[in-house]
């Protein structure tokens, strides 16, 4: 698993905006099925707190969804929008 | 006077200011610098000590505000200054900052924000996630409505004279989307495939990341698009949008790079074009001058079939002499677009001996099939532009032994782009300089040598450059077999010698391109002199959109590709955004140069899809918006305004209200708590946002990893109460949001254990003990004691270095998932450049000064402004409201005191 420890972090910036560069590489990584973050990163190769930035903000533009629930290590999967995952629903906001 | 109250800032205590005042009847201006009212408020998932949903209290204000019928909201503006009047009102000068989306059409449906190509940090989401340059603020954003983001035109944009939106197709390229990006371009020329190859990419030269490590090859990225596009082409041609046939007819004169851009814009609104050529195959130059190894022929003939499948006719062979009977035949329109095709003679004896060329016979001879074999021979170029480069560089293609240019300057001043200047002498051409021709040498008629005289540079011309002058008694022969003159080119004023000027030019307006004759326009070098093909299709283009305004009885304006586009924005502005970049590898084309090439295959590789990603990746997105035209595309109301501007105003009032609020302390000025350099490490206002219903994430995860954290601590008074940091007062609120953000943890997380390390825990107000006493219950740890120190664990995990005062004080280590930086306040600066040379005053700590605090609570050192909220000291919601009464009723005193009001209040 990649972990940031002993790596300088990047500007946001500039590591937000390689985000529709990352697009591509994120699907090919998740062609074969959910994956949590660290294993996105460790398939595409890319510190995974970088990771992070990317798969959030796909997930925000609906072009990716996660799991119903995180694994036992505490990690949530990420899916291709349309891809198959049997029970897999996208969580409600609250508002009360 | 325009309104009675000017309220700056929209958050709780603007907006509460707002509309009690305009409840009293009073008008109220409320200016907002971002596009939604609402302030931090609505960012927060609840509120404490009620736990109240923080949108469900703002939500309704924010309507409020918005929908009130005395209160005008000017969102996504800023006050300029404000200067108070001889009788105690107020001008205040307001900038309404373009918003790039008509907010009468748009319906706040997020097409554009989803369609768009640039990802920014969200601001919104305390910089957690990415958001995109067309935006709406957030999903309670009142008004719910887009906006774009710019800072003003790209440099690679404001770069090219042919308007053609570089950072907008490199985007696309970055995105994957190589048709969009070919249609991008295809939407200023035809020529895609062409200037993918042989343009000078000025683009480049601007690019902002020259300053760092070297350009986004954009001109390389351009060709893939290209030939990406072609090599998948259908026989329907391009995907452009075109008008219906409007019945109106419209002649070109030559079909170079401007008649071929005139042409394609002309008939894609609509107009039936007919190309006038005089050659046997159209392109101008770039099919008779350019060599085939920089511009390969099928390129410019796959470029003119996108023409030709919009039906535009291209007549060769039909040279015209006299373009004014064009009219008679029926054209309603006609461009000249001739350009340069007589070489400027060198005026030496023996200058038309056999074996004497210029370098257009000379290279259009070769592009026809009728190359001269040179094998073996010697050839000598004069001049120093970008033809005798080709001309040398394609003698040697011929097979000539050798290939020298004799130009009467030094090399820096050569005129030929200094990329071709470097691939000649690569492929072996000898440059002699500071030569000028004196004679062509002959024998039985046949060239045999051309005699040269050294020269020397004197004063600096009209041009600016040194003039060589000829140094006496210094001529030299070089033997030579060709003679190759390029030593300039005029267009020929033959066909409209009426309209020519002293230079041989036609004459134009140089904004309208309209001659004087009113039909008649002209584009390209024969107006303005041999320049390059950007500079030429910027022409066509203008020309082509001023016949469509001319011929449809508008006013000869309105060209805003070139003429209206904003402020390029500075190299400077750009690298400040970020505090470091990555380096990456500079990415250029491969081009294959090797001495006394033989043939001539195309010298300039592609780049393969991994390096056009990975090239348009490095871009900077300088003017942030990249000018894709995505959104414009995907808005479903055709909202988006890309040629909007910003709207200045100066409005009169009775009174101000000063609500701008407060800034957040910079967490990284804590270098020891890690905040930049530990991504686990975060503040409590990111916390907020990871709580919100509308999180950036799908739930509280450390942005390290994903993972959802299981223990969880706190550190209080980061940058408050704490004189390293210059800031010794309290923040007020950050022990009970954190105690607040420890309860929503509990209920989200469960299992979580939230810890919080503090000096002292401050819950004094209505309901906040009670607060602090049910988090422990619900198992939050307190721990008393000042974190000295964070460091990071190989898996991410914080480990906390404290003092344990409750327990024998004690320096211990606690190991947690995620630390939560509880960050105070500092005050919001912004508000001293309001009242320019008569300032409001300022308390010692930079908060606005309130000098009857006790007694008067609102009021400035300035008669007739008052201040509401966190902009005069640290308060929480609460006590920001009632601030905010209070500054309410001291307005309402003073402008019925002044009887400013010209309506009696309700």
């Amino acid at each position: 698993m990649s972990t940031p420890t002993g790596q300088t972090l990047r500007d946001p910036r500039e590591v937000i905006r390689e985000e529709p560069l990352m697009h591509a590489p994120i699907y090919a990584a998740l062609a074969d099925g959910p994956a949590t973050v660290p294993e996105i990163a460790t398939r595409i190769d890319h510190p995974v707190h970088e990771v992070v930035y990317w798969v959030m903000g796909m997930r925000r533009y609906g072009l990716l969804i996660e799991s119903a629930e995180a694994d036992d290590d505490g990690y949530f999967s990420y899916r291709v929008v349309g891809q198959a995952e049997p029970g897999a629903t996208l969580e409600e906001c609250e508002y009360e | 006077m325009d309104y009675d109250v000017l309220v700056i800032g929209s958050g709780i205590g603007g907006m509460e200011s707002s509309i009690k005042l305009a409840d009293m009847g009073y008008r109220v201006l409320l200016v907002e610098k971002e596009a939604s009212v609402g302030g931090r408020m609505i960012l927060l998932s609840k509120v404490f000590p009620t736990l109240d949903c923080a949108s469900c209290i703002s939500g309704p204000k924010m309507s409020s505000t918005i929908n009130h019928p005395n209160i005008t909201t000017m969102a996504y503006s800023e006050v300029q200054g404000i200067s108070r009047t001889a009788d105690g009102r107020f001008q205040a000068a307001i900038r309404q900052r373009p918003k790039f989306v008509d907010w009468a059409a748009c319906t706040g449906c997020d097409a554009c924000q989803k369609a768009c190509t640039v990802a920014v940090p969200d601001q919104f989401n305390a910089n957690l996630a990415a958001r995109r340059a067309a935006y709406i603020a957030f999903p309670q954003a009142v008004p719910k409505k887009a906006v774009l983001e710019r800072a003003g035109t790209s440099p690679c944009i404001g770069a090219c004279p042919a308007g053609i939106k570089a950072h907008g197709y490199v985007s696309l390229a970055r995105a994957g989307k190589y048709e969009e990006a070919f249609q991008l371009v295809l939407d200023a020329t035809p020529l895609v495939g062409t200037l993918g190859r042989a343009c000078y990419a000025p683009c480049e030269t601007e690019c902002t990341r020259t300053k760092l490590e070297g350009p986004v090859p954009i001109r390389l990225i351009k060709r893939f698009a290209a030939d990406h596009h072609y090599e998948g082409t259908t026989p329907d041609g391009p995907a452009i949008e075109v008008a219906e046939p409007n019945g109106r007819t419209v002649a070109i004169v030559g079909s170079g790079p401007a008649g071929l851009t005139a042409a394609w814009q002309l008939a894609r609104k609509g107009y039936q074009v007919t190309i006038l050529e005089k050659r046997e195959q159209p392109g101008g130059y770039l099919r008779h001058a350019i060599p085939t190894y920089r511009l390969p022929h099928e390129v410019v003939d796959a470029d003119i079939a996108n023409l030709t499948s919009l039906g535009v006719q291209i007549r060769c062979n039909a040279a015209v002499s006299d373009p004014e009977a064009l009219k008679a035949e029926g054209y309603d329109a006609v461009i000249m677009a001739t350009g340069t095709q007589v070489a400027t003679r060198m005026d030496v004896p023996g200058e038309d001996a056999d074996g004497s060329v210029n370098g257009l016979d000379f290279l259009d001879a070769v592009a026809n099939g009728a190359a001269p074999d040179l094998t073996g021979k010697r050839v000598v170029v004069v001049g120093g532009g970008n033809v005798a480069m080709d001309a040398a560089r394609v003698s040697l293609r011929l097979g000539a032994a050798e290939a020298r240019v004799a130009y009467r300057r030094t090399r820096a001043e050569m005129p030929a782009h200094h990329v071709e200047s470097e691939d000649a002498e690569a492929e072996g051409a000898v440059f002699e300089l500071l030569v000028a021709p004196t004679e062509v040498l002959t024998a039985d008629g046949h060239v045999t040598g051309l005699k040269l005289q050294r020269m020397r540079l004197g004063a600096p011309d009209a041009s600016g450059r040194r003039s060589p002058e000829p140094i006496p008694g210094s001529e030299y022969t070089l033997d030579a077999d060709l003679v190759i003159s390029t030593i300039g080119m005029s267009p020929d004023p033959a066909p409209f010698a009426s309209l020519a000027d002293k230079r041989g030019r036609i004459a134009v307006d140089p904004r309208t391109l309209q001659t004087s004759v009113p039909y008649l326009f002209a584009a390209g070098d024969v107006t303005a002199g041999a320049t390059d093909i950007t500079r030429a299709i910027g022409s066509g283009r203008r020309a082509a959109h001023m016949v469509d305004r001319w011929l449809t009885g508008q006013p000869l304006d309105g060209f805003t590709a070139l003429d209206d586009r904003l402020e390029t924005v500075t190299h400077e502005s750009v690298l400040a955004r970020q505090t470091a970049f990555g380096h990456r590898h500079p990415i250029s084309g491969d081009v294959t140069l090797a001495p006394n090439p033989r043939d001539f295959a195309e010298i300039e590789a592609p780049l393969s899809e991994e390096l056009v990603r990975s090239g348009a990746g490095s871009c900077l997105d300088c003017g942030v918006c990249s000018e894709c035209q995505e959104c414009v595309k995907a808005c479903p109301a055709f909202a988006i305004r890309l040629d909007e501007h910003e709207h200045l105003s100066d409005v009169e009032v009775g009174a101000v209200v000063v609500a701008t609020g407060h800034k957040l302390f910079a967490a990284d000025l804590k270098p020891e708590y890690g905040f930049g350099k530990f991504p686990n490490v975060i503040t409590g206002m990111q916390m907020d946002r990871l709580l919100a219903p509308t999180r950036p994430f799908n739930t509280v995860l450390r942005p390290g990893d994903g993972k959802v954290p299981e223990r969880i601590g706190y550190i209080s008074c980061t940058g408050s109460r704490d004189k390293t940091v210059g800031n010794p007062l309290c923040s007020k609120f950050c022990c009970m949001y954190s105690i607040k953000q420890n309860q929503l943890i509990m209920g989200a997380l469960p299992l979580a254990d939230v810890s919080m390390h503090y000096m002292d825990m401050r819950a004094a107000g209505k309901r906040y003990e009670e607060f602090y006493v049910q988090a422990q219950d619900m198992g939050a740890q307190y721990i008393k004691g000042r974190v000295s120190k964070i460091t990071e664990e190989p898996n991410g995990d914080l480990l906390v270095r404290y003092e344990d005062i409750e327990h024998g004080g004690n320096i211990v280590e606690a190991s947690y998932d995620l630390v939560v930086l509880a960050v105070g306040i500092q005050p919001n600066r912004d508000v001293e450049r309001l009242f320019g040379e008569a300032p409001l005053g300022l308390d010692e700590y930079y908060y606005v000064a309130e000098p009857s605090a006790e007694l008067s609570p609102g009021q400035t050192t300035v008669p007739g402004v008052f201040v509401a909220g966190t902009a005069a000291g640290a308060k929480d919601i609460v006590d920001t409201i009632l601030h905010s009464g209070a500054a309410v009723a001291q307005v309402a005193a003073h402008l019925e005191h002044h009887h400013f009001s010209e309506e009696v209040p309700v």
